[in-house]
């Protein structure tokens, strides 16, 4: 069957089977940027945005997308801005959870959303286990601008 | 292995669809797919319900009406913006995470009948009525769930709506225990709805999540409360009442052992926090 999706502000036409679940579809078509985590919903990892809004691309089929738009970290110009500070603040030891993390905080980024309370609470989804939350924290206080 | 994917606009399109396909419903997924994957469902058939003709969420009287394909963050928006149900919101936002809520149904949580789920506990709570299509049944949640996973479904039929009673003036307590703060299925939950009078109770709801194969709801034991003066003694009465029905489980989460203290003492909590018996630093 063909979808037709908008990805990264680019129409496309995309084949797919009854079977396919986004994030593979995504990755197949070269958007490398997200990634399979726990497969269940509940990393984080695989987060991109459906109409403007986060959704783990593990547990949607590729069918339902079709008609809508999907934003992926290669279609955020501020992506590489929070890439840049998430390394300087050593929170990339792996990196493999970033994609996700920087999907959603550029999300957060969008919502105007300052304070670093809200901004944890928006955040639970996305796990890391490698890195840890200090140096993410640190950076993404940064990219938002965070009050103190 | 999945081979058909439809998607009915209509509500015989959609029952016709489940009758002869015997496929699975897909409205958020995030339930459907961890299923799928673990291999419990087992189907060649998917029929996704969003782009069924449905209506909104809605207050008609005093009813809330959540329909099929609603998500829990359109529910929390709706709560937020009609000033509605606000104690809703206390139980939706412990659901899942962000991400899960624009995707994840109350409908589907109540379809799945899991004695964990948050919303099916919010669903008793609010003595919610089940709107099955098309054969336009009507049934109180506590008469559609039969046991964990066991719901009053007929293969034609699917769960188009849910009605929740809407409630002013009540005070309101829900607390999940659990092992982390994001993502948690609960060890055990209590929500509790009261309404006082004059330091009596005038209507008193107590629902248990995860310690008993269904919610755990005694709407006697609740009849007998009213009219009784608020203080310690009661809510220790109700504590251990409510600990005798339980019949919780030991699994991953918790042991059977555990969870009977919990109901106990959750119970204890909530009459503290609510009459503001804790001490404040």
């Amino acid at each position: 069957m063909k979808i037709n999706v908008t990805i990264n502000n680019e129409k496309k036409e995309l084949e797919i089977a009854p079977d396919d679940i986004l994030l593979d579809v995504l990755r197949r078509y070269g958007y490398h940027s997200v990634r399979r985590g726990c497969d269940t919903g509940m990393c984080g990892i695989c987060t991109v945005l459906l109409d403007g809004k986060p959704v783990p691309s593990c547990s949607i089929f590729a069918a339902r997308v079709d008609g809508h738009e999907i934003t992926t970290v290669e279609g955020l110009p501020e992506a590489k801005e929070l890439a840049k500070i998430l390394a300087e603040e050593g929170a990339d030891q792996c990196g493999f959870c970033s994609p996700g993390l920087i999907v959603n905080t550029v999300y957060l980024k969008k919502l105007k959303i300052k304070k670093i309370e809200e901004v944890k609470i928006k955040l639970i989804g996305n796990l890391c286990r490698c890195t840890g939350y200090v140096g993410q924290h640190r950076a993404i206080e940064k990219f938002l601008g965070v009050e103190k | 292995m999945i081979k058909n994917y439809f998607r009915p606009k209509t509500i015989d399109e959609l029952s016709e669809l489940k009758l002869k396909t015997k496929g699975y419903l897909f409205s958020g997924g995030t339930d459907l797919f961890v299923k799928l994957r673990a291999g419990t469902i087992d189907t060649d058939t998917v029929i996704d319900t969003k782009y069924l003709n449905s209506r909104k969420i809605e207050i008609t009287g005093n009813k809330l009406f959540i329909p099929i394909n609603a998500t829990y963050s359109e529910l929390r928006m709706f709560i937020k913006q009609n000033n509605v149900n606000n104690m809703l919101e206390n139980i939706v936002k412990t659901i899942g995470s962000p991400m899960i809520r624009n995707r994840g149904t109350p409908v589907g949580n109540i379809s799945n009948a899991s004695p964990a789920g948050d919303f099916v506990l919010a669903s008793y709570l609010f003595n919610a009525q089940v709107i099955i299509e098309p054969t336009s049944r009507k049934l109180p949640v506590k008469n559609f769930i039969k046991g964990p996973g066991k719901i009053d479904l007929r293969e034609n039929e699917f769960v188009y709506g849910i009605e929740l009673e809407i409630l002013n003036d009540y005070k309101f307590y829900f607390e999940k225990v659990g092992r982390r703060n994001a993502m948690i299925i609960s060890i055990a939950s209590l929500g509790l709805l009261l309404k006082e009078k004059d330091n009596k109770i005038k209507d008193i709801r107590i629902a248990f999540g995860s310690v008993a194969p269904y919610i755990l709801r005694d709407e006697n034991l609740e009849k007998s409360l009213i009219g009784e003066t608020i203080n310690e003694e009661l809510f220790k009465h109700i504590a251990i009442e409510y600990q005798k029905l339980s019949s919780p489980i030991t699994d991953v989460r918790a042991t059977k052992e555990y969870r009977k203290s919990l109901v106990h003492n959750l119970v204890i909590k909530a009459y503290n926090n609510l009459f503001e018996k804790v001490v404040k630093e």
